[in-house]
């Protein structure tokens, strides 16, 4: 089934097009990333699923609801923890988790037992009764995050739920993510460390000026975009301007060859061929690039992440 | 699709606002009124003539009453709002499984019971000081409740317009409290000339202090039903106006 449908869904402020025509769909436990530069259009899509944002045209479908047209359905599935603080300075954090619950129409019973979990999973139990200005920045991320969390949603939606928390922290999170996600919950990420999107997302969108231009696995997009290059060091140069031409370019670059093409494989299969040609020459050095991530980003998008 | 809890939890998010702040929301509004009936009871009231047949401290009780109620109904809606606004815990409402009407709801309860507390604050605060009679109770309490509704309706509509902190002092300072003050609570509209007599039908709040004043002392300066008509129509009007807004999004969605 499928989590979430964005069908040509165009957003304009004033005179820009902040969304242009944008499709997506993602499947039911699917851990998906959305990158983008600042200004892409990321926040503006995930305001339109959320409910935070109306569209000009086109629809958005959670597990099968519109949410413009049949809104409380697809806001019961959803868990959203946003870029920015949005908290009430009045209330504890136990109160704010507490009523952000109750919103959702968890019993009251059972509010309590949960909030108490996020608080302890989260690392905010000794401050749940200060108010959230109160937190450093790490901890006020976590407790938006904790904030999503607390309906159980069928679909967690995070708009770069790590930026400013520390590097332990960070990783603690992607586990939890990690587990959420291996229990069943969708996750839609949005994120500034492309390894953050490497490491947790099963597929990525790239999004720019207002429309996605790619969308894969992290891999498969690397695969895509990105050439190979095999380096290779020699005891002795190698003459190879009078090899037979292969299908990848060669170019020498210091004191290394480099091979450039689609396949590092046949690369390090042609150089290890042509090295048993010339047994009084040895390998003083072999590696392989195969791009990263943010090598396609670039590509796609012009300037980095 | 009915969230029930939602909807209660709402409301008692908004009660807790105002009662954690106990002694900024209803602790003042009874010191003024003290001080009100300390200068127009005990010093300056006994140079006026009886209104009516009542004393002046007596006459203007029931408008002191509505004062703090409107004042207070229109705060807690406004500022909450307002606040919720700009510190943009509302998305917090908005991603929710919660419809416009509970939303509205909600915010205007806040307010209606912060006025209708005070309200009862300032009654039973000046009993010590002032016996007057209760004509009317069931016409006290309707009017109560319309008056908080359509001032905690009007605070809504402020606390979605306003940008800043200023435009919400705007609305207090050059529109509710003058109209207040020209809507009664200090002298009889019959006291006035003709053509003045007719401006104060105009003002709504010359209705919730006339309507008040009946419930409390029996006598006012307009038919009590026409009073209670105007209130209804103006205050569920204000009300299904604040929930098409809410519907429409109007500044409070992108």
């Amino acid at each position: 089934m499928l989590a979430l449908k964005v069908n040509a869904a165009q957003k304009n402020y004033e005179t820009l097009e902040a969304l242009k025509k944008v499709n997506l769909e993602v499947e039911e436990g699917e851990f998906f990333g959305l990158l983008g530069p600042n200004g892409a259009g990321k926040t503006t899509l995930i305001h339109s699923i959320v409910g935070l944002c109306r569209l000009n045209s086109g629809t958005i479908s959670v597990f099968g609801n519109d949410v413009f047209k049949n809104p409380l359905p697809a806001h019961q599935a959803i868990g959203f923890s946003p870029q920015d603080m949005n908290l009430d300075r009045f209330f504890t954090i136990y109160r704010i988790l507490f009523y952000q619950a109750g919103f959702f129409g968890v019993a009251r019973k059972k509010r309590k037992d949960i909030v108490e979990k996020l608080l302890h999973d989260f690392g905010l139990t000794e401050k749940a009764s200060v108010p959230y200005y109160r937190l450093s920045g790490g901890m006020q991320k976590r407790l938006l995050i904790a904030k999503a969390l607390v309906s159980s949603p069928k679909l967690l939606i995070l708009d770069e739920p790590t930026a400013g928390v520390d590097v332990e922290q960070r990783h603690h999170l992607w586990e939890y993510l990690r587990k959420l996600n291996r229990e069943g919950t969708t996750i839609i990420l949005t994120t500034h460390y492309i390894d953050e999107a490497e490491s947790l997302c099963s597929r990525i969108g790239i999004i720019n000026l207002g429309e996605i231009k790619e969308m894969g696995s992290p891999q498969g997009l690397i695969n895509k975009y990105c050439e190979k290059k095999v380096w290779i060091k020699t005891s002795r140069p190698l003459v190879y301007q009078q090899w037979a031409k292969p299908h990848f370019s060669i170019d020498r670059e210091g004191d290394m060859l480099v091979g450039r093409g689609p396949n590092a494989g046949a690369m390090t299969e042609f150089f290890i061929q042509k090295m048993k040609e010339q047994p009084d020459t040895q390998v003083l050095d072999l590696h392989v690039e195969r791009g990263t991530l943010e090598d396609v980003f670039l590509k796609l998008v012009g300037k980095k992440l | 699709m009915t969230n029930f809890i939602g909807f209660t939890t709402l409301i008692e998010r908004e009660m807790y606002r105002f009662m954690r702040l106990f002694n900024q929301t209803v602790v003042p509004p009874l010191v003024t009124t003290v001080l009100y009936i300390l200068i127009f009871g005990y010093s300056l009231g006994s140079r006026i003539h009886e209104i009516h047949g009542f004393s002046y401290i007596v006459y203007i009780l029931p408008g002191l009453i509505q004062m703090s109620v409107i004042n207070n109904a229109y705060a807690n809606s406004s500022t909450s709002l307002f606040m919720s606004r700009l510190e943009r815990s509302i998305e917090n409402m908005l991603v929710a499984p919660l419809n416009y009407f509970y939303m509205v709801t909600s915010i205007m309860v806040g307010g209606l019971v912060r006025g209708m507390v005070v309200g009862l604050a300032v009654y039973l605060g000046s009993l010590p000081f002032v016996h007057y009679p209760m004509a009317h109770p069931v016409i006290i309490i309707f009017t109560l409740v319309l008056t908080s509704i359509l001032f905690s309706g009007l605070g809504i509509l402020s606390g979605l317009w306003a940008e800043t902190w200023d435009k919400i002092a705007v609305i207090t300072n050059f529109v509710i409290t003058p109209f207040v003050y020209l809507g009664g609570v200090f002298y009889s509209i019959q006291m006035l000339p003709p053509f003045w007599q007719k401006v104060s039908h105009g003002n709504p709040i010359f209705y919730c202090i006339d309507l008040m004043r009946y419930g409390f002392l029996g006598v006012a300066d307009t038919s009590p039903v026409m009073g209670l008509t105007t209130l209804a129509v103006l205050a569920f009007g204000v009300y299904g106006f604040c929930v098409y807004l809410f519907k429409k999004g109007f500044k409070i969605m992108r």
